[in-house]
């Protein structure tokens, strides 16, 4: 019989029953759910408390929406008058405006295209004059790429509040990050397409100290890194939401160490200069290295779940 | 509620990277007519009249056709909608000066009108809602938000970006607020 800490949270069953967590978690805890009656008994009543909420809000308000027709009428005729009005975007009538009359127009536009040019040419950027975000593409090694480019992944964060940092579990809100973020990550550190499978999208600062859904936050880290990898990173970010919430270490100090030098970070929050998990193995390829990070995130599920050890071996 | 995920869809999003104004004036009726309701449900929560509420969703509109237009993001148009709806309900309720309400207070005028074929069912119905109502009339303002978002079917993202949360913010109100409900529902 397991343990009552074993059982997964309130929050967790939320998470789990709306689709929030990440695979790996849901799978955890769909496991659990087919073992234990307890818990499906509880899944049961937040399903019941979630039936309960929307029969009420539905009640509530359903019967006091009048038909859509009138308002749908009045909308259209809105857009035809917002419609008859001057164009909005200036871009575009820019390029309206230099395309129907004024030869001046292009004149204008090639002036600012010799310029732009010529500024090419003596050296500066054409992202530093218009300050356009261009992809910021640059060659790297896999080896190097074991802590981000400073560059393109400096760190960002979110004001957050302890109690925000601290009421979040040890495995925090997965945030899945979009295939288009992803994309745009491994286009700017120069990743070939046919590689992209190596790499998974890693956060700089994790979610749980604080860190956003920000490119400047996120990298591609390789799957095949030996020593150094995800694996080790998610314990350096345990260890370090245990310390804030602890008040070992303020928030504030626990990002900027995570951003500047992880690995340093590491060494200097475990005192050691080789990762401490028994699990590291060096030369790991990256199939090993995924199925060792699933069993790692086992481990720590359990760990957390206070099972015997045993079982977690 | 799919199709606004579809127009994100960078094809999509391509083919229409300069439409002209009749296209994005039928874009903005077909998205009207699917997150209409939805959003007149989340206005009206706001304690304000039917007349204020749907004022406020042509508002939404008005605005989202001149967020087309000038090529913003289509991406996440559905949190888009109910953040401006957000922020324009919020202001109307203020500038209207309302007693602030929540559709629960009218809620419980409401309940006489709901028919049940039994009249013990009707009863136990209306004592069950009754406790519901209560809990749910004292939740905290943001709480209230997160829930209804949530059952209008907003990903745990969306109502971040909405409220302005964090995802953790996000899913401790959501766990607090149905706790409360379920213990409401034991009492």
């Amino acid at each position: 019989m397991l343990h009552e800490n074993s059982h997964p949270t309130d929050q967790e069953l939320l998470l789990a029953a709306d689709g929030e967590l990440s695979a790996r978690s849901a799978r955890v805890v769909r496991t659990h759910l087919s073992a234990c009656w307890h818990c499906r008994a509880r899944m049961s009543e937040l399903e019941a408390a979630i039936v309960d909420f929307v029969r009420v809000h539905r009640q509530a308000l359903d019967a006091e929406l009048p038909p859509i027709g009138r308002s749908r009428a009045q909308l259209s005729a809105r857009l035809s008058d917002l419609a008859a009005k001057p164009e909005a975007n200036s871009v575009r009538a820019f390029f309206h405006f230099a395309s129907m009359r004024y030869p001046t127009a292009y004149v204008c536009f090639g002036l600012l295209s010799a310029s732009l040019l010529l500024a090419m040419l003596t050296g500066q950027s054409l992202r530093s004059i218009l300050s356009i975000h261009a992809p910021r593409v640059v060659a790297t090694t896999v080896e190097d790429r074991v802590e981000p480019n400073p560059k393109l992944t400096p760190g960002a964060t979110r004001p957050v509040s302890m109690q925000d940092v601290c009421a979040v579990p040890h495995e925090e809100v997965v945030v899945d990050v979009p295939e288009v973020l992803r994309e745009k990550i491994l286009r700017e550190y120069g990743i070939a397409e046919k590689r992209e499978n190596d790499f998974e999208i890693d956060f700089l600062i994790a979610p749980r100290l604080g860190g956003t859904e920000d490119p400047q936050n996120l990298w591609p880290e390789p799957y095949a890194s030996s020593i150094w990898n995800a694996r080790v990173k998610d314990d350096l970010e345990e260890r370090l939401h245990e310390m804030v919430c602890s008040r070992e270490v303020s928030l504030k100090t626990a990002q900027n160490d995570i951003s500047a030098d992880w690995i340093g970070a590491y060494k200097k929050y475990f005192n050691t200069d080789r990762p401490v998990s028994i699990n590291t193995r060096v030369g790991v390829n990256s199939l090993d290295w995924q199925s060792s990070k699933q069993n790692h995130f086992a481990k720590l599920w359990l760990s957390r779940l206070k099972i015997p050890k045993k079982i977690g071996a | 509620m799919e199709s606004i995920n579809n127009i994100s869809l960078p094809a999509l999003a391509a083919s229409l990277a300069s439409p002209d104004r009749s296209e994005i004036e039928c874009e903005v009726l077909r998205l009207f007519e699917e997150f209409r309701n939805p959003l007149l449900r989340y206005a009206l929560s706001f304690g304000i009249s039917v007349h204020d509420a749907e004022e406020v969703i042509q508002e939404v509109f008005l605005a989202l056709f001149l967020h087309l237009q000038s090529d913003k993001s289509r991406k996440n148009l559905r949190g888009w909608l109910f953040r401006v709806a957000h922020n324009q309900a919020l202001r109307k309720r203020t500038t209207l000066q309302q007693v602030q309400t929540t559709s629960f207070d009218w809620m419980e005028a409401h309940m006489q009108a709901d028919p049940s074929p039994n009249p013990e069912e009707r009863l136990f119905a209306d004592q069950r809602t009754q406790r519901l109502v209560a809990v749910l009339r004292v939740l905290p303002e943001t709480d209230q938000y997160c829930l209804r978002l949530r059952a209008e079917g907003l990903r745990y993202r969306e109502i971040a970006s909405v409220l302005g949360m964090s995802l953790g913010a996000v899913s401790i109100s959501l766990t607090r607020s149905l706790g409360r409900l379920l213990r409401a529902d034991r009492s």
